[in-house]
């Protein structure tokens, strides 16, 4: 079977996918949208690809169509309010280089990515739409 | 000494010690380490000194299977073979090469990369290549550009290559012709290796010339270093005696052909253009400058149960066509770099021309790459020559190439370059895309599908007969004088271009040679 490129989106290593549910986002304190909405990926790709990038993302993971559940995988683990504080775009980069050291990573239109950095192109995606 | 065979008598019978069948690099490297040695050398090169398109013509060949490279431009037909259009890509295979790894079948070699060590500084000698560094860290030369880049080397690392600058048929003329022991026939084509009654050993060879004469050769020795694809044609052909030909008695002349890969991969795009060294990755066609690509270590290979593949880093611009090697040296190019070398290489090669066209503008400083796989297949006894039913100008079948590939082959790529994106990610170096065809299955190739006229294997190394032609001192198994040179031995084909290892293997081969004889 041929799978197209707009389809293939591969995960990489079990145990990634968000189960916090919507309401445990109403503890959301001290978060920082900008530094979750703004990857690094956008000085190497450019906006546009890293909107088509989310796009593409939401597309394959049903479960991670919305901000909410896009913030709460990303925050999954981390420690903070409810695992939801990122006081700053370190925090960030520090666990992007987590997942690639563990192997968390997926194919998004064939980009080798951090699955955080994925989500955060999905975010970038709905803050850009 | 120099004849060319064309003033010979027909029925001249020629004799020596040792006869060299082919005066390409293999051949042309024993010959050397056997001059001024007491034995009687007989060189036998079936071209001339240039290119003639008739003897080329000898080379043409049928090509069933996977697509291919024309045979008769693949590889040269003349004194000094392939070398005289090559780009002179060298470089040490890796101990895992040699080793027997459970995801290769038909793995490992009887020797093992210690056994090639003393032989490779040997043939950096004769390849006229700089000295015998091969760490990426010996390569600086001064320059704090040429920082290899700083990934982990448990899991990717730097691979060198030097660029040899010999063409062995202007180089190593002189040396043959006039070496005292050393008697060169040209246009001299060994049509059939001849055995004795119990087909134990080889009485003699027989050769034609394009104008119809014919005569023998007869030595205690014997060395077929004639080309991967022409060995084992000519001991298929060889078939008078022996219904399936020369060797060939477990069925294993012609199997087990390979090539590398060499297809664009993947694309990187740089976190940091402005501080990431990249200039020791950059081809340098004038100066022959020591180039690095991407290698994974073996302990990835051996993790993710892949074979051996390099990654060249090439800079480029998003969209830019994708070529495979074939595809880029189209004859047209082979053509014009023959011109320019032999036209003394006056003003820009015409691969830098062309590669300047197809990369458009260059970038001061470029965060875009292009990612060039260049990687061995896996040994496949389904990827083979035989014998076509059409025959060349001299009466000899022409070779045909049935070239097949596995899904290990695919799979290894697009693995690699998985790996290589996680490291580049987690080193904060830049982000990797791999390209659209290692995507789909694992079956099917693309139209860009390209080796890199690196032709290996048909007469593989192994001390079992059952397992291959030739045993670890290169000799044929069951004939007693017979030895094959040449990368038509290799059991694998290592992520490396075959040239430097295998003249290493045939200088090992001459010693080999001399304490035999001598």
């Amino acid at each position: 079977m041929t799978l197209d490129r707009r389809r293939f989106l591969q995960i990489t290593a079990a145990g990634v996918v968000a189960t916090l549910t919507t309401s445990a986002l109403a503890g959301e304190v001290g978060f920082d949208a900008s530094a979750l909405e703004r990857p690094e990926l956008l000085t190497m790709l450019g906006p546009e690809r890293v909107r088509e990038l989310g796009i593409r993302y939401r597309a394959a993971k049903p479960s991670e169509r919305t901000a909410s559940s896009l913030r709460a995988a990303i925050s999954k683990g981390e420690p903070g309010t409810l695992g939801l504080r990122w006081s700053s775009r370190g925090s960030i980069e520090k666990k992007i280089q987590d997942d690639f050291a563990a192997g968390q990573t997926v194919l998004v239109d064939g980009w080798v990515l951090s699955v955080t950095e994925a989500r955060q192109c999905a975010l970038f995606s709905l803050a850009t739409a | 000494m120099h004849t060319d065979a064309r003033t010979l008598e027909s029925g001249t019978i020629l004799e020596g010690d040792i006869c060299i069948v082919g005066a390409g690099a293999a051949g042309i490297s024993i010959a050397l380490e056997l001059v001024d040695s007491p034995l009687k050398v007989l060189l036998l090169e079936g071209g001339g000194f240039d290119f003639d398109p008739r003897m080329q013509a000898l080379y043409r060949g049928e090509i069933i299977g996977l697509p291919y490279y024309p045979l008769d431009a693949a590889a040269l037909h003349y004194f000094g073979g392939t070398t005289g259009h090559w780009a002179g890509f060298c470089s040490t295979f890796d101990a895992i090469d040699f080793e027997r790894r459970a995801w290769v079948p038909h793995s490992g070699w009887p020797i093992r990369r210690q056994d090639l060590d003393p032989f490779y500084p040997r043939a950096q000698r004769v390849l006229e290549l700089g000295p015998y560094k091969w760490d990426a860290a010996d390569w600086k030369n001064g320059d704090a550009e040429r920082t290899p880049l700083a990934l982990d080397p448990h899991v990717a690392w730097t691979k060198m290559w030097q660029f040899s600058p010999t063409r062995f048929g202007t180089r190593y003329r002189d040396a043959m012709v006039n070496a005292r022991n050393v008697h060169l026939y040209t246009n001299a084509n060994v049509c059939e290796v001849e055995a004795n009654e119990g087909l134990s050993a080889v009485k003699g060879v027989r050769i034609r010339t394009l104008e119809g004469k014919e005569f023998r050769a007869r030595a205690k020795s014997y060395v077929l270093a004639c080309h991967t694809i022409q060995n084992a044609r000519l001991l298929l052909a060889s078939n008078r005696q022996a219904r399936t030909g020369l060797g060939n008695a477990n069925d294993l002349v012609g199997r087990y052909f390979m090539e590398h890969l060499e297809m664009p991969g993947a694309d990187l795009v740089l976190a940091k253009p402005q501080t990431t060294k990249t200039k020791i990755y950059a081809m340098d066609f004038a100066r022959r400058a020591p180039r690095g690509e991407l290698a994974l270590s073996a302990a990835k290979q051996r993790e993710h149960r892949i074979l051996n593949g390099t990654a060249s880093v090439e800079p480029g611009n998003p969209g830019d066509a994708e070529f495979g090697t074939f595809q880029f040296f189209d004859t047209t190019l082979l053509a014009a770099m023959r011109a320019w070398s032999k036209g003394g290489r006056q003003g820009p090669p015409p691969i830098a021309v062309k590669l300047g066209a197809a990369g458009g503008a260059p970038q001061s400083t470029p965060q875009f790459f292009h990612l060039k796989t260049r990687q061995e297949q896996a040994p496949n006894p389904d990827s083979r020559i035989t014998l076509s039913t059409e025959k060349d100008a001299l009466g000899v079948p022409r070779a045909r190439l049935d070239w097949r590939l596995t899904e290990l082959d695919k799979r290894s790529i697009r693995t690699y370059y998985q790996v290589l994106g996680q490291e580049m990610g987690r080193t904060g170096t830049g982000r990797i895309q791999i390209r659209d065809w290692l995507l789909s299955d694992d079956r099917t190739w693309p139209s860009f599908l390209s080796g890199g006229w690196h032709h290996m294997g048909t007469t593989r190394m192994h001390n079992d007969p059952r397992q291959g032609v030739v045993d670890s001192n290169c000799r044929v198994h069951g004939l007693v004088n017979l030895y094959i040179a040449g990368a038509a031995v290799y059991p694998t084909a290592g992520a490396v271009n075959p040239t430097l290892t295998l003249v290493a293997l045939a200088l090992r081969l001459s010693d080999h040679l001399k304490k035999a004889l001598i």
